[in-house]
Order: structure tokens, then C-alpha cells, then sequence
């Protein structure tokens, strides 16, 4: 769900925390408006109330995990684990974790990447939040799940701080209010992406 | 004028090895280090290793002289980091991986430490205590083991968090910076308006091994007119040569424990 159709709807941090993100038009390629949280974590006050709204949420759902995607997962994770007790987990590009790992391929526009992750950085059982930037495809977070799932932790959530509206659930055409969703997983978001001010 | 003057860098030993460094100091605030052709030497003590997460980088090292050496060996007895408790416990929590990237390096893998919430939080709390009043307004962190540490610490000292990033990654107008690797080079790149002149800065790594990355990102700091006021890794790779070390001359590296980089 996004916050804004929670409780959080009134929150004035949700309005900062949009408007801290810089839209950068044509990056990587021509036609996308790559949303840049760097400026985000530039500003201390906002960076921290994004934390800390995930934090509020995740604190009482018993999470043992945060699982961080690599790179910029890497930026809001461990912020969120230390703050709730649970161990930070990277979920890393082929050939960085230097020890045993599983992997799990997924799907681009044009070809196939990997996600990998520690052997033994998660036991069964476990319940799991996977933490990134941003959702488009899918795809990372997808294989994200598919890692944690496949060495029996729960993934109670996955959480980004932008999403694009087309994970909102819907039932027959309608937006069904607060549900969003990623391969049957809730999904957290707290902003939609920014457009290019004019 | 030395290379890095007015940064303090001060390093802990958590692993030690016994290697020879050369090191030349070059103008401005750049180090560049040239690999040395001779075998190396390695005295293994605990879980001794060579590991260098900047693997691909050159070094080379001047000693620095033996009073600058005793000198060095006196303040890290004296440091009261070096006592506190919480260190054994981080250091125990890192786990050495033999042959990673390549063979003949012990690398240092911190992934362990994030798995033992008490170490990991304690990892953050040392470098917290010891920045929390010196008026830091930026933590730079360099990618991507950087990214994990630097902005909890940010965050808690009230700092902006400055990701330092591999090229082509940032999305926005960046300034770059080549350093040297044992073969080629690489760059490191930061957005341009990121940090503004006058700025007080910390560069945060998992690691320090020659220090090349470091040295660029003080580079790209100092280049927009920002004051680099220390330099903090959890990990720091002591090169000792017969019992000597190789110190970053001049300065002190801040990391877990609080030791400077001792020679001698």
C-alpha cells in the first residue's frame, strides 16, 4: 500500500519526502525520469523521517531480517535494521559476497541479471523485509523474495520509498484502497515517482 | 606539503600482516601508490591477512622516520578506544574469506558483523561517540560497502549522507576522480552540489588497504572546497615490516579501537 492510504494519509513527512527526490530526465537512456534519492539523503531531517517511517512500521511485526538490494538498498537498510534489532543482509550483483551464495536470475529488457546472497545469512523461518529505492518491473524485488523463500524465511513485506502505481491490486479495474502488492507479497511504498516540474 | 595534511586518519589494527611499502607523497593532495615488486612477508597474527578489498590497487610506501614511529607506537597505547570492550566483540564478528577476489588474499568480509545486531550497532556507536561533537555536516560514503555504514552514522550525528560512487552511476552531473589500480585505473564520482564549500567531512569505508580509494574521495571533498576531517574504516590492513608498520604520514585513521596505523 502507500502510506498515503494508511493512517499516515495526514502525514506532512510523506509531502517532504516527495519532494526531496530530483527527477533526472533521459537517465540511463533516452525516456525515463530517473528519480534520484540522493538528494533525499542530503537532507537530514527528510532522510530521517523516511527511516523512521519505515521503522514505525516494521518495529512490532517481529522482522529478523532486512534484506538491503544492492546498491541503494544498501542506503536505507541497515538504518532500518539497527533501529528494529534485526540483522541487515545485503543482496548483492554476481561475484561481490565473497563467501558461499546462492543466486537467483531475473529478467531485464534486454537480457538477465542475478541477485546472490550469503549461505547461512538467514535461517528458516525467519521473517523478512527486503528493502530498495525504488519499484518498476519488479524484477530485483522478485528475486529477492525468491532467495529469502528459498532458504525458508517469510518475507512479511517488501518496502521501497517510490513505487510506480501500477502495484496497486486491482479487482475489476478498480484500485482496490491500500493493497498493493509484488508476486503476492505486500508492498510498502511511500511516494509515487516525480515528473519533471516544468 | 604532505599528502593528506590536515586529515586525520586514524587506523585500528584489527588484522594484522607484515608487508614492505614504499610510499610517495605527491603534490596537492593526491597519494598515489606504486606496488612494490619485491615477495612479501607475512607475519600472521590472529587471523592475519592481506586481504584488500582494494585488491586491484598500486602501493607503495615511505617509512616515516623513528621518532614519528615511536611517537605513533605511544599514542596508540595511550588511546583509550583501544581499551573498550566493544571491539573484541566487532572483531570477532568479521569473517576472513581465503582466495576471494583472487588468490593469496584473506578478504575481510563485514557481511558477518551485519548479521550480529549488537556488534553491528556497537560498530556504529564508536564512530557516533567520536563524531558526534566535531561539527561534521557531511558523511561520505564510498560505494558500496560504504553505503552501509555512512548513513546510520549520518544519521546520527545530523549529517547529509554523500554516496561516492564506481562511474556512470550517479545519475546527475558528478566531478570524477581517476585514482590508480595494480593495473590501470579506476574513477570515483560525486554529484556535483552534493556539498558546498566549508562543508566539515567524514569518508566512511568497510576498509582501508593503500589507501587509493580514500585518497580519491578526500580528493573530490577537497576539490569543492570541503575540509576533510577524518577518514574512518572499520577494517584497517596494518603493513608491518619486521615488526615495523607503515604509517599514512602525518596522519591518523579513525576506526574501530581508534589505534593509528603503527610502525615499528
Amino acid at each position: 500500500m502507500f502510506a498515503a492510504e494508511t493512517e499516515l494519509k495526514e502525514d506532512p513527512r510523506l509531502q517532504a519526502i516527495f519532494e526531496a527526490i530530483r527527477v533526472i530526465p533521459n537517465f540511463p537512456k533516452p525516456g525515463i525520469m530517473f528519480q534520484d534519492i540522493t538528494t533525499l539523503l542530503l537532507n537530514h531531517k527528510v532522510f530521517k523521517d523516511t527511516v523512521d517511517m519505515f521503522v514505525d512500521r516494521y518495529r512490532d511485526m517481529d522482522i529478523s531480517v532486512v534484506a538491503g538490494v544492492e546498491a541503494r538498498g544498501f542506503m536505507f537498510g541497515p538504518s532500518i535494521a539497527l533501529a528494529i534489532g534485526a540483522k541487515f543482509v545485503p543482496l548483492r550483483k554476481p561475484k561481490k559476497l565473497p563467501g558461499e551464495v546462492i543466486s537467483e536470475a531475473y529478467e531485464l529488457e534486454y537480457g538477465t541479471d542475478c541477485l546472490e546472497m550469503h549461505v547461512g545469512a538467514v535461517q528458516p523461518g525467519e521473517r523478512a523485509v527486503v528493502i530498495d529505492d525504488l519499484v518498476a518491473t519488479g524484477g530485483t524485488l522478485s528475486a529477492a523474495i525468491k532467495l529469502l523463500e528459498r532458504v525458508g524465511a517469510e518475507v512479511a513485506e517488501c518496502a521501497c520509498v517510490i513505487g510506480l502505481p501500477q502495484f496497486k491490486v486491482k479487482l475489476d479495474s478498480v484500485y482496490v484502497h491500500g493493497q498493493c502488492t509484488i508476486n503476492g507479497k505486500p508492498l510498502y511504498l511511500l511516494v509515487e515517482p516525480r515528473l519533471l516540474d516544468c | 606539503m604532505n599528502a593528506l595534511t590536515g586529515n586525520s586518519l586514524k587506523i585500528s589494527r584489527v588484522n594484522i600482516v607484515s608487508k614492505k611499502f614504499q610510499r610517495h607523497s605527491h603534490s596537492g593532495n593526491s597519494v598515489t601508490l606504486k606496488s612494490p615488486n619485491t615477495s612479501v612477508n607475512f607475519q600472521p597474527i590472529r587471523a592475519a591477512i592481506t586481504g584488500a578489498a582494494d585488491s586491484g590497487e598500486t602501493h607503495s610506501t615511505v617509512l616515516p622516520t623513528e621518532s614519528a614511529r615511536d611517537q605513533l607506537r605511544s599514542d596508540m597505547a595511550a588511546s583509550p578506544d583501544v581499551k573498550d570492550g566493544r571491539i573484541a566483540g566487532i572483531s570477532a564478528a568479521i569473517r576472513v574469506i581465503p582466495d576471494f577476489p583472487k588468490p593469496g588474499i584473506l578478504f575481510q568480509d563485514i557481511t558477518t558483523l551485519l548479521l550480529d545486531p549488537k556488534a553491528f550497532k556497537d560498530t556504529i556507536d564508536l564512530f557516533v561517540e567520536r563524531y558526534k561533537d566535531k561539527n561534521i555536516s557531511v558523511v561520505a560514503g564510498i560505494e558500496a560497502r560504504g553505503f552501509i555504514f555512512g548513513p546510520p552514522i549520518a544519521l546520527a550525528i545530523g549529517a547529509k549522507f554523500v554516496p561516492m560512487r564506481k562511474p556512470n552511476k550517479l545519475p546527475g552531473e558528478v566531478i570524477s576522480e581517476e585514482y590508480s589500480l595494480e593495473y590501470g585505473t579506476d574513477k570515483m564520482e560525486m554529484h556535483v552540489g552534493a556539498v558546498q564549500a566549508g562543508e566539515r567531512a567524514l569518508v566512511i569505508d568497510d576498509l582501508i588497504a593503500t589507501g587509493g580509494t580514500l585518497c580519491a574521495a578526500i580528493s573530490l571533498l577537497e576539490r569543492v572546497g570541503v575540509h576533510v576531517v577524518e577518514c574512518a574504516c572499520v577494517i584497517e590492513l596494518e603493513y608491518l615490516k619486521d615488526g615495523g608498520g607503515a604509517a599514512i604520514r602525518g596522519e591518523e585513521s579513525a576506526a574501530e579501537g581508534g589505534r593509528r596505523v603503527g610502525t615499528g
